[in-house]
């Protein structure tokens, strides 16, 4: 694939860009009897913890935290490696780059629990959720980082290996 | 020329034998442990069978209600549909689109376009787009986000378990279904089988 480093980088630099406000603005608000209030990604996961779901609250600290932050850096060093053409385990590194496409789609699990909760929770006065700013941003991240390991090629790590 | 029967890694470029897997065993790389073949049993029968079935539950997993809600006597439900709808609504555009596509439409296409390919190959009619259709479809694959969306019902259920009172609807019923078919159909199909396939039909036709 022609520009794969640069491709991948520029999907990469709007991925970390957009990491920051997806993690302080609210993704969602929730608001029982007009009272609103609004959750970041963080926020709705000590929600949980402090309602003794902690198996769940973990799921969603991997999937909507770890997982997206790993992304980001595991493919800036790809990039490094493949453009420094530094002497790796190629065999290694090719095989982070497919657990890093792999676990890319689990990132949705936020987006998808707001869609859920958005078109459930309509019930006017009593109980509504409302999507945030964040969801956009995230969504958005989640886009990016697949983009990213899409268009890095794991040629390149084979390439130059003495 | 007499044909030489090499074929190269996808996913590293090395130049390989052609490996000849048996029923139940897998081909691997050697040298990047890129998965090249895992040949399976009546695979185009099994991706016909299955691409059939996935359409009929596309309807009512798609549209149905998943979960009903009820809090103080006021009560709603939801489906895959409705949400998209209120995200619309809120004006989140692209978070709609990006339900709506990984969740609903990709799905439904990579189901057709198994339908499409496995029916061609199984009734033996060639057709000038199958390659087409295998590109797209193994494309469609990594976009189409079914069983992260079954968790995001999970986790939806959990946290609203201890507010509200929740009343499964047949759509969850026909969207685990769906979710099922959709596995058992990108893990038995074939590649190498069905690339093999389709080459052999062009070049009959040639
Ligand atoms: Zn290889």
């Amino acid at each position: 694939m022609p520009d794969s480093v640069q491709r991948t980088a520029a999907f990469i630099l709007s991925g970390y860009a957009l990491y920051i406000p997806a993690n302080i603005f609210p993704i969602m608000t929730v608001s029982r009897f007009g009272q609103g209030e609004p959750h970041t990604i963080i926020g709705g996961i000590v929600a949980l913890v402090e309602s003794d779901m902690l198996p769940i609250a973990l799921l969603v600290l991997v999937a909507s935290i770890l997982v997206p932050l790993l992304k980001l850096l595991g493919i800036t060093l790809l990039l490094f490696c493949a453009h420094f053409r530094w002497q790796i385990n190629a065999r290694l590194w090719t095989r982070l780059y497919r657990v890093i496409a792999f676990v890319g789609r689990w990132s949705m699990l936020d987006i998808f629990m707001i869609s859920i909760l958005v078109g459930l929770v309509d019930l006017g006065g009593v109980a509504s959720v409302i999507a945030g700013p964040a969801a956009t941003a995230f969504a958005a991240v989640v886009v990016l980082t697949m983009m990213a390991a899409k268009m890095f090629d794991p040629r390149l790590l084979w390439d130059y290996q003495r | 020329m007499r044909r030489i029967n090499l074929d190269a890694c996808p996913e590293c470029d090395v130049l390989l034998n052609r490996a000849f897997p048996v029923m139940g065993e897998k081909a691997h790389c050697p040298r990047c442990g890129y998965l090249l073949q895992r040949p399976r049993r009546h695979s185009i029968e099994r991706t016909f069978a299955l691409s059939v079935s996935g359409l009929i539950l596309m309807m009512p997993a798609n549209l149905m209600p998943l979960i009903s809600i009820k809090i103080f006597g006021n009560s709603n439900d939801g489906s895959l549909w409705s949400g998209v709808v209120m995200l619309i609504k809120d004006d989140m555009w692209i978070v709609a689109a990006l339900v709506f596509l990984s969740s609903m439409l990709f799905p439904v296409l990579t189901i057709i376009l198994s339908l499409l390919i496995s029916g061609h190959l199984f009734f033996d009619k060639p057709n000038p787009n199958l390659a087409v259709w295998m590109r797209w479809l193994q494309h469609l694959d990594e976009w189409a986000m079914l069983e992260v969306y079954m968790l995001g019902i999970i986790v939806a259920c959990v946290k609203l378990s201890s507010l509200a009172e929740l009343k499964f609807g047949f759509g969850l019923y026909a969207f685990v279904a769906l979710l099922m078919v959709a596995v058992t159909l990108s893990s038995g199909l074939d590649h190498y089988q069905f690339w093999q396939r389709i080459n052999d039909m062009q070049k009959q036709q040639a």
